[in-house]
């Protein structure tokens, strides 16, 4: 407990909450952050904002204690540190709710929350009889607030068993079960749908009317601006903009964080052709969803929308034959076809680049050469041997077209951004020269530049006869690139809009009007 | 149906009981002799040996690693403590013996765990390494003779029955007083696991070493610990070996890793860290030593008994993983 002395570039602020002072980080000569400075006011909501490698995640990490800067301060209420350790961080306030969520998936619900609050009571001891019933008491305090049950059942479930969404909440609570003073969510919405965002946002405001401060990173500007506050924004390890939001428009941020002036109205070009490419008549599995009939024109991009419950992944699963549909039939090209398995639809030219691209699709360590041509390794055989050169040079074909940003296709594709793998993930169904591409989340985690790109590709597809399928809870991302937008609900579609002149609030409520009635 | 199928999965320790139960009811129709109390008590015996040992390699699979060394550290501990006490203290109390032998067993279990922090690597790998060292200087500068003449307090304490009675054909049957040891510990090791921060902390780090770093548990001392402990108890393990056969032999219990290992797996510790319970790591043992005696009891080769061992194993990890899929 050192009180600063020294003089401070910064006009010290008596009520700062915390303010780093010249935090620089290098990973491998790489400067991930260069010479940061900012200052955190007590009861306030900053967004921290960058594109995929801009610094954000090294400077939380920082903050959170799970990285040691190379150079500059950390001043916690007064308190300055060359580096904080994690327990220190913890128990000087700081809760942080993790990208990669940072749940113990083998523990319960209620320990996943509450467990880290007996540490920091115990100052990092480990030698102490456990409270059971406080931990109780807090996880079902926290859990409450974030809108999970609190039974028995669901407290003792281990986390693994939890869908995405649920963890996601579960690591929200953890972040304001302890008393914080302030709490950092790193993308906290990627998994989350319209419905569990809006009470996030209300989590959000009342943790601000309660003192505490937020710091919020979002790849979703449109939620950025409904939270308000203040945004820090960082380009290349450097701080570029330190402000109130209300000084900002939405295209001015995304102009500082990029560097590009980015077009944000509509990327939809093309027209749909007459041609039916895909038909689903009757579809249905088991409890999930029912008498789902849509059709697919070549050349068309259609949304398909819903909350978490909706039925909305079960049936991109059906297609893409990772959960087959029980009953119904799906036309491709006027031929009644059967999709069992994932190899029957990669056979059909069905390409489905999956929501979570670091569980269901990429293998992280293997080369970027490996994981673009894994779906088409078969064609890739010169006698029982694999054509390497013809690989390297396919890989690298695709590295060109999608922009993908690496300097060699040997690198593994854990070396890549987050908007670059997803790039991989694509680049790897395109191989297979698909006739539908069925795209699930695909800008969940992905910065502004990158969604440009890969809505820009998009088109490109579509205008070349390829149908498009996106299912996504970004409706902004739906709007800007759609012919179509179906709404699912309760295992069926609900509605059916086209998009040109669909207005977002209309499409939000419909998203959002059967829960308030049908309540459960 | 359902309720009931997840009850039990996420309880994987009433699948074995459920196997004991099938094995116990299959055999006793075979052979009836399967329910004297001679075969009670000889099933109560092994199992004591081998519980013990079982409750150190639950520790350590709990947190995420695997110790192969415990044997040796058992049979280190017992061979050394047996060896100086006959030189220096020959009328050594039992309980004397015991902390000497866990102290030794804890500081050559605090090396291994010192290895696995330190230098990063698999503990598979540091425990082979350690379980050829002990075993190598046991045998370079203790000694390698069987040691039959064992001190008397080991001798007396071995020997010493918590119940004896005599059945119908004139057999004495014993039960051995150090079956409390094996009660004591595994209250003790259930509690630690349970209640205690460390507990949770040892599961936390099965679960995922780099997260539990992240929120602040300090990693080295889990592993410093869990090793430490595994290593104290297989120094017990190993006394309490000694002392029920009466014998302190240098070239025991190294090679039976594996048996103990399964055990503990058969009672649903995940061998990739982070589960498993006290009551079934016991289960799993008694599974094992079960199906070891009742195929001697009805008549099986024991050559067929590793076949059968193995069968059961490959069938209930095909369960305990379905249970992860689930």
């Amino acid at each position: 407990m050192t009180p600063s002395l020294t003089p401070s570039p910064i006009t010290p602020r008596a009520d700062a909450l915390l303010r780093l002072e010249g935090i620089s980080k290098t990973f491998g000569g790489v400067k991930a952050l260069n010479n940061v400075s900012l200052e955190l006011q007590a009861g306030r909501v900053y967004h921290l904002l960058g594109e995929n490698g801009s610094g954000k995640s090294t400077l939380i990490k920082i903050i959170a204690g799970a990285q040691p800067p190379d150079a500059g301060r950390i001043i916690v209420r007064g308190t300055v540190y060359n580096q904080l350790g994690a327990l220190e961080a913890i128990r000087a306030g700081i809760e942080t709710v993790y990208q990669d969520l940072s749940l113990f998936p083998n523990l319960s619900v209620a320990e996943n929350v509450a467990l880290t609050t007996q540490l920091e009571a115990s100052g990092g001891r480990l030698l102490r009889v456990l409270d059971w019933a406080l931990i109780k008491r807090i996880a079902v305090a926290a859990l409450e607030r974030v809108g999970l049950p609190t039974h028995a059942g669901f407290l003792a479930a281990p986390v693994e068993t939890l869908p995405i969404a649920v963890r996601q909440l579960v690591a929200i609570a953890r972040g304001i079960a302890a008393r914080a003073s302030l709490v950092i969510m790193d993308e906290p919405t990627a998994a989350l749908t319209q419905r569990e965002v809006e009470n996030l946002l209300l989590i959000i405001s009342s943790l601000r009317e309660e003192g505490v401060s937020v710091l919020f990173v979002s790849h979703k500007l449109e939620e950025v601006f409904r939270i308000g506050g203040s945004v820090i924004v960082l380009r290349d390890g450097v701080k570029v903009l330190d402000g109130s939001l209300s000084d900002y428009s939405e295209s001015k941020i995304s102009f500082v964080m990029t560097g590009k002036q980015l077009d944000q109205t509509t990327y939809r070009t093309g027209q749909p052709q007459s041609e039916v490419l895909l038909e689903v008549r009757n579809l249905a599995r088991d409890a999930t969803f029912a008498g789902v009939n849509f059709t697919l024109h070549r050349g068309e991009v259609l949304g398909i929308t819903g909350l978490l419950d909706s039925g909305r992944n079960e049936l991109a699963l059906a297609l893409s034959g990772v959960h087959p549909a029980t009953s119904g039939e799906v036309w491709l090209e006027g031929q009644s076809v059967q999709i069992r398995n994932p190899r029957d639809a990669i056979k059909l030219g069905l390409g489905y680049v999956p929501e979570d691209r670091l569980t269901e699709g990429l293998f992280l360590t293997k080369p970027i050469r490996e994981n673009i041509v894994v779906t088409v390794i078969d064609t890739l055989l010169k006698g029982i041997q694999l054509n390497f050169a013809t690989m390297t040079a396919k890989a690298v074909q695709f590295v060109k077209d999608l922009q993908i940003a690496t300097p060699n296709v040997d690198l593994p594709v854990s070396s890549l951004s987050g908007g670059n793998q997803q790039r991989v993930m694509v680049a790897r169904w395109l191989a297979t020269k698909p006739k539908v591409l069925m795209l699930h989340g695909p800008t969940a985690g992905v910065d502004v530049g990158s969604k440009d790109a890969l809505y820009k590709l998009v088109q490109r597809l579509a205008e070349g006869g390829m149908g498009v399928v996106i299912v996504s809870d970004d409706l902004p991302e739906l709007l800007m690139n759609t012919d179509r937008i179906l709404v699912m609900k309760k295992g069926r579609i609900a509605k059916e809009f086209t998009t040109a002149h669909l207005e977002k609030d209309l499409l939000t409520q419909t998203l959002l009007s059967e829960d308030s009635s049908a309540a459960q | 149906m359902k309720a009931l199928w997840g009850r039990v999965s996420a309880r994987p320790e009433f699948i074995t009981l459920g196997l004991i139960v099938l094995l116990v009811l299959g055999v006793s129709l075979l052979e009836p002799r399967f329910f004297s109390p001679q075969n009670l008590v000889a099933t109560i015996r092994t199992t004591t040996r081998l519980g013990i040992f079982a409750l150190g390699v639950l520790l350590v699979l709990a947190a995420g690693g695997i110790d192969v060394s415990f044997t040796a550290i058992g049979v280190f501990a017992l061979y050394t403590t047996t060896t100086l006490t006959l030189l220096f203290f020959p009328a050594a109390p039992f309980a004397l013996m015991l902390v000497f032998s866990m102290t030794l067993g804890a500081l050559m279990g605090l090396l291994n765990g010192f290895m696995v922090w330190r230098f990063a690597v698999p503990s598979l790998i540091v425990t082979i390494g350690t379980q050829y060292l002990f075993t190598g200087f046991l045998k370079t500068f203790v000694g390698t003779k069987h040691i039959m003449d064992i001190p008397a307090a080991m001798d007396s304490s071995g020997t010493a029955s918590l119940l004896q009675f005599s059945t119908a054909d004139g057999v004495r049957v014993t039960l051995p007083l150090l079956f409390l040891v094996l009660v004591v510990a595994a209250i003790l090791t259930h509690l630690l696991l349970t209640r205690t921060l460390m507990g949770r902390a040892v599961f936390a780090v099965g679960g995922s070493s780099a997260i539990a770093g992240r929120l602040g548990f300090s990693v080295r001392t889990v592993q410093l610990f869990v090793f430490g402990t595994a290593g104290l108890i297989a120094g017990l393990g190993g006394m309490v070996h000694g002392s029920l056969n009466r014998l302190a032999n240098p070239s025991d219990l190294v090679g039976t890793e594996l048996d103990v290992i399964a055990a503990v797996v058969l009672g649903g510790a995940r061998v990739s860290g982070g589960s498993g319970t006290v009551l079934g790591a016991l289960l799993g043992v008694v599974l094992v030593v079960l199906i070891n005696n009742s195929l001697i009891l009805i008549g099986v080769p024991s050559t067929w008994q590793k076949v059968v061992i193995g069968g059961v194993i490959l069938v209930a990890s095909g369960v305990f993983s379905r249970r992860r899929g689930a």
